[in-house]
């Protein structure tokens, strides 16, 4: 027998005063009496038994002494010789994926029972073996790491929640072997639904103990499911859906479609046995909000039985064009649902707040602050000189990275005119002639943003082509700064590098925590902002995440800080077919090595403790009760 | 602090006043005698012997029952007040201290008698007499009584009662009250010394005093009791369960001693040491004055 502390035998020394206070016991206290008759009515009565009197005070002190040598060997933790030699080192690799919240054999949740298997196999552990966990959710995660204190462990595991994402069970096994490498009697265990990629093949390998839960179940679920505004027409939405039957039978059911709670449509399904089906609608609306999917059947999964997705508003803009009259321009203004056209030959002095003002023909020597379209500018300005006029430019060189140029192609267009413009400030190009003059520049100055098309409406077929109003889409979205063209919803467990709105771009600077992601289950996070952009995710939760600005008056470490209203929300989904397929493939007998235990499954410390225990009993039922009997 | 201050005079003053006003002839002062002697008032009969004076022969009771009794009168003298304060080392203990307490109630009785023209004597005593105040009488006496008081220390040896009343009995020479001022811890038992006095037609009277600590002691464990008359000394364990006995045992005693005195006509008051002296003698004559 070893002991693991020995410096606490000093302890011992605690015996010494034991000693001590036991020769100052026994010399008793003198008490003056008037008499001692009364005493010795009372004690004649009652004579204590003679050898008992006599041995008794040394029978306590034996039993302090003995008393102090169970503690002090129990502050040692003695240990046997054998416990080292048989020590084993256990990681157990929990998966916490969506599709272990589906109901196991017992009517609780597959989790519930990975949990309960888990504990079974802490309570088993014997006094020198050690346990690690690990979760794999999106991100492998040590939430304990080796240790052969139970009650931590058995702590740390009711601590695990359920996530609505993936699981990464390979990934979480590679981590677990990483900390037992260079160990002995080491094992990994898997305790899984198996509902993975992956899941038989490492079910298989001889190192792994795998420990199987959950039984098969049909699903139905949302494997797919986002939201974009047409690039072509401003109200437009396209809504891409994917809805796979994860069960062996063909089966009726319903999705139904909401934007922010208002029923858009219903659309009935029939899908086959394992069959995925997928569709892109196509609806209307110039309101934003969270549009989301419900199938109607009754499944063993939740979290994926809903999906939804962002869908940006559209905000008016106010645009001012200045013209003559040109019939093309103004229609295509004018058709453009979410414009709200002012006509007028006169230049404002100044613009509405994000408003537009689009100058036909008419310039102004100095251009007005604010976001000017300028077509067919005949006259110099601030920014550019007119040098006459370029006949029949063919275009060259366009620039498709530019978000202005989305969708726009400009090659085949006949266009007999265009105005030779020489710029004076720094400038874009965007679409340039053969002849290396500027056709459609963009100019970002101090007071505004400025978009010259030099090309002649008047004269050739530039109208009446689709790239006409789809490069007034995007010069309007892009003074507008682009704002919601598509908000994609995140898939469960992944990550995404987010540019932070411009609201929250100021805020940003000020202090790099004050954005709070707030998640569906109203748990909250603080979101560090570099360089304009943030890291959200891994998202753990299906439903509606929203970033906030925290109210600046408060200290970054208060508890529960107050927010203002989102202004980002970022829609999450499941959207995993093999977490969606509660179908387990294979049944993997799981090996019982762990729920074997040891000798009582305690340390030697902890009997000591008990037998130290008992002998406080004895001390005080032999002598201390006798002063309250 | 001084056994007899100017509060304790005060307090001894308003005592006699209300001796005289409320208790007058009950308890001491004006009290006669039982004293038979050449008085004129009829006491009782007894039978004829040899010697007697004829004189006091009743002899229209001879004429009616041919049997000669002898009238007996009550004399009629000032009343012998006997104040037997017990001087052994149980008196010293408590807080505060029995003996403290008792002197000062022999300093109030023997005013009380003093102011109604009794005569008073003084015996402290422990196993005997040890010292001794003499009869005396007149409120003037009482200065000298308190320096006697006050002289004495409870440092006698264990109390002896039978030996102080049998030492009294030859030292007193006239018949009267006598009060024994003590807490009766007597090893022999305080019986005999009071059949003594009662035997010798003395009026004894008893005032028991204890402390709280006898009544109700706390002391808990391993103790080494030692007799503060006797120098034993027990080495003993107490429990709680032994306390109770000893509540038991002495609250056994105290009802003997009430038992006894109450068989045999003796005034008899038990007092411990929380009440003060004034309260304790008003207490007294009020006992006496319900009898």
């Amino acid at each position: 027998m070893s002991f693991s502390n020995p410096a606490a035998f000093l302890w011992a020394l605690l015996a010494v005063p034991i000693v001590i206070f036991y020769f100052l016991k026994i010399r008793m206290r003198r008490m003056p009496v008037s008499t001692v008759m009364f005493w010795e009515q009372v004690f004649d009565e009652k004579q204590p038994r003679s050898i008992w009197r006599k041995l008794r005070h040394l029978a306590s002190l034996l039993l302090q002494l003995l008393f102090l040598t169970l503690l002090v060997a129990a502050v040692a933790d003695p240990f046997f010789d054998s416990d080292i030699r048989e020590q084993r080192r256990v990681v157990v690799v929990l998966d916490i994926s969506a599709s272990m919240q589906a109901p196991s054999e017992n009517g609780s949740t597959r989790l519930t029972s990975a949990k309960s298997q888990i504990h079974q196999m802490i309570r088993a552990l014997k006094l020198r073996d050690e346990m690690a966990l690990i979760v794999a959710g999106g991100q492998p995660r040590v939430v304990c790491g080796l240790s052969n204190h139970k009650r931590t462990l058995q702590v740390r595991l009711d601590e695990i929640k359920p996530t609505d994402g993936p699981t990464r069970v390979v990934e979480a096994v590679e981590i677990g072997r990483r900390l037992l490498a260079g160990q002995k009697n080491e094992e990994v265990v898997v305790v899984s639904d198996g509902c993975f990629e992956g899941a038989a093949e490492l079910a298989a390998e001889n190192e792994i103990v795998w420990s199987q839960v959950g039984t098969p179940s049909a699903n139905v679920g949302i494997t797919r499911f986002q939201v974009r505004r047409s690039l072509l027409d401003p109200i437009t939405y396209q809504v891409l859906m994917e809805v796979g039957n994860f069960s062996d039978e063909a089966l009726e059911c319903s999705l139904d479609m909401n934007l922010d709670g208002e029923l858009l449509d219903v659309i009935p399904l029939k899908l086959g046995p394992g069959e995925i089906w997928t569709e892109v609608r196509e609806e209307t609306s110039v309101r934003g909000g969270v549009i989301s999917a419900q199938v109607k059947w009754e499944d063993d999964l939740a979290s994926d039985n809903t999906a939804r997705a962002i869908l940006p508003e559209r905000q008016r803009i106010p645009v001012t064009l200045v013209t003559e009259g040109n019939w093309f321009l103004q229609r295509v203004l004018e058709a453009n649902d979410i414009v709200d056209l002012t006509l007028t030959t006169e230049v404002p002095q100044t613009l509405p707040p994000s408003g537009v003002l689009v100058l036909h023909r008419s310039i102004p020597a100095q251009l007005p602050a604010g976001n000017v379209f300028v077509v067919q500018p005949i006259a110099a300005t601030d920014f550019w000189d007119v040098a006459g006029a370029v006949a029949e430019p063919l275009v060259d060189k366009q620039d498709k990275s530019s978000d202005l140029m989305r969708h726009v192609q400009l090659d085949n267009i006949l266009m007999p005119e265009a105005l030779k413009l020489i710029p004076k400030v720094d400038h874009k190009t965007l679409v340039e002639s053969i002849s290396g003059d500027p056709l459609y520049l963009q100019i970002s100055h101090d007071n505004g943003n400025v978009l010259v098309l030099s090309v002649n409406l008047d004269q050739g077929d530039l109208p009446l082509r689709t790239a006409f109003p789809i490069m007034l889409t995007n010069a309007l979205s892009w003074f507008g700064e682009a704002k919601g063209e598509l908000i994609e919803a995140m898939a469960a467990g992944h990550t995404r590098d987010l540019q932070v709105p411009s609201e929250l771009q100021k805020v940003a600077a000020q202090r790099s925590d004050q954005l709070l992601l707030t998640a569906p289950d109203k748990s909250q996070q603080r979101i560090r902002v570099v360089d304009g952009r943030c890291m959200i995710g891994p998202l753990d939760q299906t439903g509606v995440w929203q970033l906030s600005e925290i109210n600046s008056d408060q200290t970054p470490d208060a508890d529960s800080p107050v927010v203002s209203a989102p202004v980002l929300q970022i829609c999450c989904n499941l959207s995993d077919p093999t977490e969606s397929d509660l179908r387990i493939r294979e049944t993997i007998n799981p090996r019982q090595e762990l729920l074997t235990s040891g000798f009582g499954g305690r340390p030697v410390w902890f009997f000591l403790l008990i037998a130290a225990l008992l002998l406080t009993i004895i001390e005080w039922l032999l002598f201390q009760r006798r002063w309250v009997a | 602090m001084p056994l007899f201050d100017n509060y304790f005079l005060t307090r001894l003053e308003y005592l006699s006043i209300v001796s005289r006003k409320v208790f007058r002839g009950q308890l001491m002062a004006q009290r006669r005698t039982k004293q038979m002697g050449g008085g004129i008032e009829f006491a009782d009969h007894r039978q004829y012997t040899p010697g007697d004076d004829f004189r006091y022969l009743d002899w229209n009771l001879y004429a009616r029952h041919d049997e000669l009794l002898l009238k007996r009168f009550q004399e009629e003298e000032d009343l012998h007040v006997y104040l037997l304060l017990d001087c052994s080392r149980s008196m010293s203990t408590g807080e505060p201290a029995k003996f403290d307490l008792a002197r000062q109630v022999t300093a109030a009785l023997a005013y009380i008698a003093l102011a109604d023209l009794d005569r008073i004597s003084v015996y402290a005593f422990a196993n005997g007499v040890l010292h001794h105040f003499p009869l005396t009488r007149g409120k003037a006496r009482i200065l000298s009584l308190m320096q006697f008081l006050e002289s004495l220390s409870a440092d006698g040896d264990a109390t002896n009662m039978t030996q102080l009343a049998e030492e009294f009995v030859l030292r007193a020479p006239r018949r009267g009250l006598a009060l024994v001022l003590s807490d009766l811890y007597d090893p022999a038992g305080y019986r005999n010394g009071l059949d003594v006095l009662r035997h010798h037609k003395y009026e004894p009277h008893v005032v028991q005093f204890h402390h709280a600590a006898e009544a109700d002691p706390k002391m808990l464990g391993d103790v080494e009791l030692q007799d503060v008359e006797t120098g034993d000394s027990r080495k003993i364990t107490v429990t709680e369960n032994h306390l109770r006995n000893y509540r038991d045992v002495f609250q056994t005693f105290l009802s003997s001693v009430t038992d006894y005195c109450s068989a045999y006509g003796i005034g008899c008051t038990v007092t411990d040491t929380g009440v003060t002296f004034d309260k304790l003698v008003l207490g007294m004559m009020r006992a006496s004055g319900t009898k």
